[in-house]
């Protein structure tokens, strides 16, 4: 066991360069690469946290903002199925409204027509009624029918009231024109002289007498003198009748509740029924008055 | 047979010469440095860390883990001194191995050395840490009675070290060279293996016990204000 101070100097210089030397190449440059690498990855890290934080406001915010539009588009839908729930229910009950009116309009038709065939087929039936007892009369009435006519104007002639034999009688004086006498059937001579001497008596005149035949008047006769005229026929009963059954009809088809328009509408077309039916009875009817 | 390295004359001249001690610490140290430069020469600062790179930084944050375990506030203050410590005496112990290799630490010499530089560093850093005074007045604590005490104790742990050490690696290499002598074959392998983890543990103890001298003489018992203001200063450094 020995100690060479020398060599113990030689080697505490040894072991200071050699600290000196390792500090140089070995701890400085490690020390410092770690430290700029734990640096660098702090910073990263940092950087890292920063990233994700944002990312995750990122994300809040896009998550808040697809919720909201979400909703709006919920809602969007909600009121558009609203919209068309209300537009569908708009149009049904329009198109059953539609419905309704056409079905009402068609039932008011079927009605109207119903009606209208009604009255026409009674009316029909009560011409026809009246045809045939025209044509009854007619078939059946001879010169003695006619004579007897002559007869019974001369008797109504005679019972004629005031007023009208007054417009008769003034008629005749004051036209000096000729009065004529319609009747159904040819009259013979008797009864055309009896008649003539009866007007000229009735009438205190002497005016000429004209006589016709007027197949329409089916059984009887009429006289007119100008604008005045009097008229004893079958005919006339038998328009009386027809008028009659007119009114009957109407009041019947009326009484049967049909609405105020379709009866209008129903009471014309009879008239205008009634009218080409029985354009000539009218004209003689204007006549008369 | 050979006890110590010092004895080994490799060259002499005009009275001065190189013994095997020397030339063998010149070994380790051109080994270390050599090493250092040639890994720190290719230093990576990226994430790309080459193999021999993560080594030596493992091994110096396992140094600056230790010395912080010791109780040091700022290790890289105390790395060179104490790293340079451990590196030596494990390298000149590991190298054993080394047919014909005879460590330094074997020689008296050098762990005198060593010792000698503990024995002067821990007065530098405690007067680098609190000046001139804060470190005379620890001579004093508790008691001024306690100065010869301390003095001693300074002393005697220095020599302590340096025995240590030298007679740890000296008795391994003699126990080798006896067990040859006696038992050519397989037992010497076994003590060699157990030489080598004997050298690490020395290597361990003697820079741990210096860093432990250190940290003991250099500790601040100041408030927490001169506490800051140190570690400022540290920084400084």
């Amino acid at each position: 066991m020995q100690i060479d101070w020398l060599t113990v100097a030689a080697q505490i210089v040894n072991f200071l360069v050699l600290v000196w030397l390792l500090q140089r190449f070995l701890y400085r440059p490690i020390t410092s690469a770690m430290r700029r690498r734990e640096e660098r990855i702090e910073s990263r890290l940092a950087g890292a946290r920063e990233a994700r934080e944002t990312a995750e406001a990122e994300e809040r915010r896009l998550e808040e903002k697809e919720a909201d539009l979400d909703a709006r588009a919920d809602a969007i839908l909600a009121s558009a199925r609203e919209e068309a729930e209300e537009l569908r229910a708009r149009l049904e009950r329009e198109l059953r409204e539609e419905m309704e009116e056409k079905r009402a309009a068609w039932r008011r038709h079927l009605a109207e027509e119903r009606d209208a065939l009604v009255v026409s087929l009674r009316r029909q039936a009560g011409q026809k009624v009246l045809r045939i007892a025209e044509r009854v009369l007619a078939d059946y009435a001879d010169s003695d029918v006619a004579e007897r006519v002559a007869g019974t104007f001369t008797d109504r002639l005679a019972a004629l009231d005031a007023e009208t034999r007054d417009a008769l009688a003034e008629a005749a004086a004051d036209a000096g024109a000729t009065a004529r006498v319609e009747t159904g059937h040819a009259l013979g001579t008797d009864a055309r002289r009896k008649l003539t001497r009866a007007i000229h008596e009735e009438l205190s005149t002497d005016i000429d007498v004209a006589y016709s035949e007027d197949p329409e008047l089916v059984m009887g006769l009429r006289l007119s003198i100008g604008d005045y005229a009097a008229e004893w026929s079958a005919a006339r009963y038998l328009r009386r009748l027809e008028t009659e059954l007119g009114e009957m009809i109407d009041a019947d088809t009326g009484a049967s509740g049909r609405e105020g328009d379709a009866e209008d509408e129903g009471a014309e077309d009879d008239r205008a029924d009634d009218g080409a039916a029985d354009t000539p009875d009218r004209e003689t009817e204007r006549q008369t008055r | 047979m050979e006890i110590s390295p010092d004895a080994t004359v490799l060259y002499e001249w005009r009275g001065l010469r190189l013994t095997a001690t020397v030339a063998y610490t010149w070994l380790v140290m051109a080994l270390l440095v050599l090493g250092s430069w040639a890994v720190t020469a290719r230093l990576s600062r990226g994430e790309r860390v080459s193999r021999w790179q993560v080594a030596l930084e493992v091994i110096v944050s396992t140094i600056r883990d230790q010395i912080a375990e010791v109780g040091a506030e700022t290790p890289d203050r105390y790395l060179p001194f104490i790293g340079t410590l451990f590196l030596f005496i494990a390298t000149a112990n590991v190298l054993t191995i080394v047919p014909g290799y005879q460590p330094p630490t074997g020689s008296l010499s050098t762990t005198a050395a060593l010792a000698i530089c503990v024995l002067i560093a821990v007065p530098l850093f405690s007067i680098a840490r609190r000046g001139l005074g804060g470190h005379l007045k620890t001579y004093v604590r508790p008691t001024p009675l306690m100065l010869p005490f301390n003095v001693i104790s300074e002393a005697s742990r220095t020599l302590a070290l340096a025995i240590r050490l030298y007679g740890n690696v000296m008795s391994g290499t003699v126990i080798v060279g006896i067990l040859i002598s006696v038992a050519p074959f397989f037992f010497p392998v076994l003590l060699q293996l157990l030489g080598l983890l004997t050298g690490l543990v020395q290597a361990y103890i003697f820079a741990i016990l210096a860093m432990v001298y250190i940290a003991s003489a250099s500790r601040t018992r100041r408030g927490a204000a001169g506490t800051g203001a140190a570690e400022r200063n540290d920084r400084g450094d």
